[in-house]
């Protein structure tokens, strides 16, 4: 039905629509957004680190332990010992600590939920006595909740987290946090000496851990811990002035860690220790190399896939040959090299790698190698990437697709 | 009929008038944005070009000291003459947790179509301690940084990053 009205005011009607579609059109759901500048982050570069390797972080800073959130579109690190995090594809850091907090390591229990070890204050002695602590994103202080004092060595768990507590060198207890931050079982059953670090076999029933003995100096001891019986028992023990490096990692296909001579000896060409990686059984027993890696290969760090079916390594092919990163594969004991990286430093902290949650990426840190002349650059420092510790995602293809 | 016909015709008059101011306003829009997603930009800006000459030796011979300067030549690459071009020095540590970022500022008043002017910085180059040692603290001596930036009345900006070792 159409309305009879006069022309004026017809003309009238048709520029006022005309005007209300314009303003509905122009005005905005949301409120402004600033568009990103992009970042080196945002596109796939190769820092000699190989095709597909994309850098996660720039600018200065010492950065550690990285960690992906459950989802994988954001990951966290350590920077100077500060925790912060960022989306993979681009975008900015958040920070999740105050610049005095020396964090140790992170865990995501959800996407929006770390859990940090670490200490406010370094108390200059050898071992900073830490703590565990609960940090929320979007929360406007940098606050963090603590969830337990003296605590030594923590590790994911599919539906929350596992940690060690410790008051000294004699005895630790286990603590366990499931659906949610709350500490809802805490093992009664002591484990001798200090746990250093620990990971959760592939089911989440069991956990190994390094264990350094009461009285000893090195982390020489390896241990399993039944998480629904509440006990633990020894399932090997190095000689001499051996040290176990890192977390050890419970793959499908036994438990591998890293080890070797703490102190080299000053005869030897090499000024680091040469570290190997070894394979112990679910059973325990005498620790044999890892079939598969090679006699003269020197090992830095180890991670199990998610699927439990890979390893990928840090490492050296020999004393002298450059780090790159490999996988290995434990029922073919073949390692395949993912970078051949010949001018790069990886940085071999043994919580400096992190796998992807789909298993398809390993994240490093690395740098070039640093030079002794000033150097000039034309960018600013914040978009600078070899010229600092940086994290790059480097792709890994499966199994299937092994070198 | 008469009706139906204006009504038509209003419609279409409308649908013409919104779609070309979108269009209009679409093509506003993206300039600025397309210009502002370079990623490798040093030289930021639409306006001519400005170059920034360091002396190596006189880098190489910095130390961690008070009272270090830095001489450096701004040179106008560009077919007409600029003025007003800021110099902005900023004097940092690699260590991210240390906040003592220092900030120096100077303004080159006029520089001629392919001439170039000379200035010194004095600053103070601060010599730090060894961190405490831990796995995700730096073990190593941290780097001192300087990062100079002009920037001209038009927005052209050129940084240079000089990184010194320890």
């Amino acid at each position: 039905m159409l309305f009879r009205v006069g022309p004026a005011k017809r003309f009238a009607f048709v520029v006022l629509s005309a005007t209300a579609v314009f303003v509905a059109g122009c005005s905005r759901a949301d409120e402004e957004v600033s568009i990103e500048p992009l970042v080196p982050a945002a596109g796939r570069v190769d820092p000699g680190l190989g095709p597909g390797t994309r850098a996660l972080s720039s600018g200065p800073g010492y950065k550690s332990s990285p960690s992906w959130s459950p989802g994988g579109d954001r990951i966290a690190f350590t920077v100077d010992g500060y925790v912060v995090d960022k989306p993979t594809d681009s975008g900015d850091l958040r920070r999740w600590t105050t610049k005095d907090f020396i964090a140790k390591d992170t865990v995501w229990i959800s996407d929006d939920t770390l859990m940090i070890l670490g200490a406010a204050l370094p108390s200059g002695t050898e071992e900073i006595s830490s703590s565990l602590y609960r940090a929320r994103a979007g929360e406007d202080s940098l606050e963090l909740e603590r969830v337990g004092k003296e605590v030594s060595a923590v590790g994911p768990d599919r539906e929350g987290l596992i940690f060690a507590l410790g008051s000294g060198a004699y005895e630790s207890r286990l603590a366990l946090t499931r659906g949610g931050w709350r500490v809802n079982r805490l093992y009664t059953r002591s484990i001798k000496g200090r746990v250093a670090a620990l990971s959760l076999s592939q089911g989440g029933e069991e956990a190994v851990l390094a264990v350094r003995p009461p009285g000893d100096r090195e982390v020489s001891e390896l241990h399993i811990f039944d998480l629904r019986k509440g006990k633990g028992r020894e399932i090997t023990r190095l000689d001499g002035s051996q040290e176990i490096v890192g977390t050890p990692q419970w793959t499908e296909h036994g438990l591998y860690f890293v080890a070797g001579e703490k102190n080299t000896s000053v005869e030897s060409d090499v000024s680091e220790p040469l570290y190997e990686i070894y394979r112990v059984p679910e059973e325990g027993g005498v620790p044999e190399p890892a079939p598969g890696v090679g006699e003269d290969f020197v090992a830095a760090s180890i991670r199990v896939s998610p699927d439990g079916e890979r390893l990928a390594v840090i490492g050296r092919l020999n004393p002298n040959s450059p780090t790159n990163l490999y996988v290995l594969d434990p029922l073919a004991e073949v390692l395949t090299a993912v970078t051949t990286n010949e001018d790069m430093e990886i940085k071999t902290g043994p919580d400096d790698l992190a796998w992807s949650p789909g298993g398809k990426s390993v994240a490093v840190i690395a740098r070039g190698t640093p030079s002794t002349e000033p150097e000039v650059r034309a960018d600013p420092a914040a978009r600078l990437l070899g010229e600092f510790y940086n994290l790059y995602e480097i792709p890994v293809s499966g199994p299937e697709g092994a070198q | 009929m008469k009706d139906i016909a204006f009504w038509l015709s209003g419609a279409t008059l409308a649908f013409l008038v919104t779609a070309g101011a979108f269009l209009l306003l679409a093509n506003l829009a993206t300039a600025p944005s397309e210009e502002s997603l370079n990623p490798n930009q040093a030289k930021g800006g639409s306006g001519q070009a400005v170059d920034v000459i360091l002396d190596k030796e006189q880098l190489a011979s910095l130390e961690p000291r008070p009272d270090q300067s830095l001489d450096l030549v701004v040179e106008n690459e560009g077919g007409e003459q600029l003025s007003d071009v800021n110099v902005a020095l900023r004097v940092f540590s690699e260590n991210t947790a240390l906040s003592d970022s220092r900030y120096y500022r100077q303004t080159v008043e006029k520089i001629p179509a392919g001439e170039a002017a000379s200035m010194r910085f004095e600053f103070d180059l601060l010599a730090r301690e060894r961190p405490v040692a831990t796995p995700t603290a730096n073990p190593e001596p941290s780097r001192e940084i300087l990062e100079i930036r002009t920037t001209t009345p038009e927005g052209t900006s050129t940084v240079r990053t000089v990184i010194l070792p320890p």
